[in-house]
């Protein structure tokens, strides 16, 4: 793409990057009023402002939700109720709007039944529980139940498995649970905004094996977020599509089921089991537990094919993973997202380490044979067995590769000069985001994600791939480091599991089944999806704003003869 | 222990060697073996080390490092406690002729060469792996007088040495339209 730029913008870049000092003076704008309703997105004192770009607001409109409402009077969100379920039972769920405070503002938002996160719902495996929605809120919406091989009726797809739910409309899913383990449910129109807003919740679907898991003393659930907020209170999304297309919308408050302060208390030698969830829009965790040891258990849809001790959790949007930790001295242990930032403007990283919640450890001692048992790592024979079937296909080449990549047009030109002045490196991930005023600046209106069929040279919604009830169907990920902007990507696959069998040719050797998988810049992942459940699948980068810059496409698994 | 400055000076300074450098010309096979030492990873992370010439028979050597982020965690990622990068690395050698005395060993190094840390020996194929957890970093292969694995730091000249992708990542004045200039003197076209 060839592309003109005027004399006076190029200079005032070649000025920035001279005079970072004086540009940086600009900060003074951050959480002013701008045109159109908009207010510039907080951003790092640090970062120097670019210029042209001192008044400049996304192409998109302005969304809040309730715009004009009081929120007095509305109900105040609540904590998640836990509501075991049998089969056959049914649960109503209303998906309405919320009085909720968070860092002291006190804001209109969405919630599943008044509650955040939504109810924590329980359902033993295999079992069928009946989900009825009704939507309050003014936009349509649907649940898709997160990972679950769900009958392809109640995958919750708008326009494709079923039509969206209309403001007092209600639909009834049929929730069936083949698989242990944690899930999770969200809205699947626009996820960037209502998920953000709180529709989501978890589903536990437990297993008829009390030796599931090893011992734990408790468990506790986690579902981590973000939400990007300013002193005002929280920011606008975009109203006709989302706004931070380049990057997604990261948060720059954390919370932990919906609370900036969530707070434990343990006891010496307590094993905790924790089940985190992250429901971000695009921000991958490094979850730490300061000191405490820590055993990874189990991931999105099966236990791993043995426990293994880790350092920390990395986990991406829409992942889940299980892990129990042992808080074995008494004192404070804080959980926190540890990572190492980037600033683009300085070069360099730096560390940055997010409280996401404070475990208070006491003198008194836990039941000590929990705690001896914490030491052993269990092998999980019937995980090993099960994936066994699957080894001839390991190292046969691939039936299907893809490639992701961007495409973007309109964008304000001081934004591309700079983003394609830097260009020489970039991270496996991003960690945070580092160039908050351009990322805001950029709509699903001029930035197109793309997932690309090598073979066809198909794009995202053009991609055709059918198959039958009982393939499997190995699928190489690339992400191309030279793109426009290139950025680690969660891909998740709806109705069926895969195996990550190597990364950069490296072979995975724990190996759990997985929904979704994080593909960092210039990586190179290969999956093995067994294509178990028919229907009229999708499969798509879960960083919300990705997902609504295009990066889609479905499939279909058939039941009968090709 | 050597001063940053030595080290530096090590770097763009000719070095009188006390050894032997009339080794035969030794062409290492790209071929090994499977087994040991096999880093993978994205293409995009690797990068070449650079000749300093200081030793003869090495003016026309050419160097590659691999870096993986993804070898034994069970995240697509390994990062370190404090949420930096850990990289396995292989590095590989060629076009250079041997030295007949001498161990040539690999080192990495912070961008600030305040912290130095020793890969290994290279092998008879003139590669060698190593495990790194820092977000920039350089290697560097220094001729020494012996193998030791105890030792902390370089004692002899440098005979390569290469900056990690993300070394790449420097001020916005050092980038777009001056970015040439920076990595150039480093010994990087583009």
């Amino acid at each position: 793409m060839t592309r003109t730029y005027g004399s006076a913008t190029l200079l005032s870049i070649l000025t920035l990057l001279a005079l970072p000092a004086v540009s940086s003076a600009q900060h003074e704008m951050h959480g002013m009023t701008m045109g159109g309703g908009w207010r510039m997105v907080p951003m790092d004192m640090n970062m120097p402002m670019l210029p042209g770009l001192e008044s400049a607001v996304p192409v998109v409109g302005p969304f809040m939700p309730g715009m004009g409402m009081d929120p007095a009077m509305l109900p105040e969100a609540r904590p998640s109720e836990v509501v075991p379920m049998a089969s056959g039972d049914t649960l109503d769920i209303s998906v309405s709007m919320v009085r909720r405070a968070i860092g002291g503002h006190e804001m209109i938002m969405f919630g599943y039944n008044g509650q955040y996160p939504g109810p924590l719902i329980q359902a033993p495996k295999d079992a069928t529980v009946m989900i009825r929605v009704t939507n309050e809120i003014q936009m349509p919406t649907t649940i898709h139940w997160h990972g679950v091989r769900i009958d392809n009726r109640f995958d919750g797809v708008p326009g494709v498995t079923q039509e969206a739910i209309q403001r007092g409309e209600s639909f009834l899913y049929e929730v069936n649970v083949p698989d242990a383990g944690m899930y999770w449910y969200h809205p699947h129109v626009r996820e960037d905004v209502q998920q953000d807003l709180g529709l989501f919740g978890n589903l536990l679907v437990t297993s008829p094996d009390p030796d599931y898991y090893g011992p734990a003393h408790r468990e506790e659930v986690f579902v981590l977020d973000d939400i990007l907020m300013d002193d005002q209170g929280v920011l606008p999304w975009g109203d006709e599509s989302p706004t931070h297309a380049l990057m997604g919308r990261f948060g720059n408050v954390m919370m932990v089921n919906g609370e900036t302060d969530y707070r434990l208390e343990a006891r010496s030698g307590e094993v905790v089991r924790f089940y985190l969830t992250n429901v971000a829009n695009s921000r991958t965790f490094n979850v730490t537990f300061g000191g405490a040891k820590v055993k990874i258990v189990a991931s999105d849809v099966s236990r791993f094919e043995r426990e293994q001790w880790v350092g920390s959790v990395v986990i991406a949007p829409a992942e889940r993973y299980v892990v129990d930790v042992r808080f074995d001295e008494p004192g404070e242990v804080v959980i926190a997202n540890t990572i190492q930032a980037v600033n683009h403007f300085r070069g360099e990283f730096y560390p940055v380490v997010d409280t996401l919640s404070i475990v208070h450890v006491s003198e008194e001692a836990a039941e000590p044979g929990v705690s001896a048992a914490f030491d052993s790592l269990r092998e999980h024979d019937d995980v090993v067995a099960d994936i066994e079937s699957f080894r001839p296909h390991f190292g046969r080449a691939p039936d299907h590769e893809v490639v992701t990549t961007v495409r973007v047009q309109g964008l304000h030109p001081s934004l591309v000069l700079s983003m394609e002045a830097d260009t020489l490196y970039v991270a496996p991930m991003e960690w945070n985001d580092a160039m908050p005023m351009m990322n805001w600046l950029s709509t699903g209106e001029e930035v197109t994600w793309i997932l690309e069929d090598v073979a066809t040279g198909a794009q995202n919604g053009d991609i055709d791939w059918t198959f039958r009830v009982g393939d499997v169907v190995k699928i190489r990920i690339h992400n191309t480091p030279d793109s426009f902007h290139p950025m680690n990507h969660p891909i998740h696959i709806h109705g069926q599991r895969f195996l990550v069998l190597s990364m950069d040719e490296v072979e995975n050797q724990n190996l759990v089944w997985k929904d979704t998988a994080i593909v960092p810049v210039g990586s190179t992942m290969d999956v093995l999806v067994e294509m178990s459940n028919p229907g009229e699948w999708m499969f798509h980068c879960h960083i919300a704003e990705h997902l609504h810059a295009g990066m889609m496409f479905g499939f279909t698994v058939t039941d009968g003869a090709p | 222990m050597l001063s940053i400055l030595a080290l530096l000076t090590a770097i763009g300074a000719p070095v009188e060697s006390s050894w032997d450098l009339r080794g035969a010309f030794h062409m290492p096979s790209i071929d090994t073996d499977p087994s040991v030492m096999c880093v993978d990873g994205p293409p995009y992370y690797a990068f070449e080390l650079v000749t300093t010439k200081n030793i003869p028979g090495t003016g026309l050597a050419t160097g590659t490092v691999e870096a993986s982020v993804s070898s034994d965690s069970p995240f697509s990622i390994q990062l370190s406690p404090d949420g930096s990068y850990t990289y396995d690395l292989h590095v590989s050698l060629d076009r250079m002729r041997v030295p007949r005395q001498g161990q040539l060993v690999a080192w990495v190094t912070t961008a600030e060469i305040d912290h130095i840390e020793r890969m290994g020996a290279l092998d008879e194929h003139l590669q060698t792996s190593g495990r790194v957890d820092w977000n920039k970093y350089i290697v560097v292969i220094t001729l020494e007088p012996s193998d030791d694995p105890d030792q902390d730091v370089w004692t002899g000249p440098i005979v390569m040495r290469g900056m990690s992708r993300s070394g790449m990542m420097h001020t916005m004045v050092g980038h777009g339209a001056l970015q040439q200039e920076n990595c150039a003197a480093y010994g990087y076209g583009n």
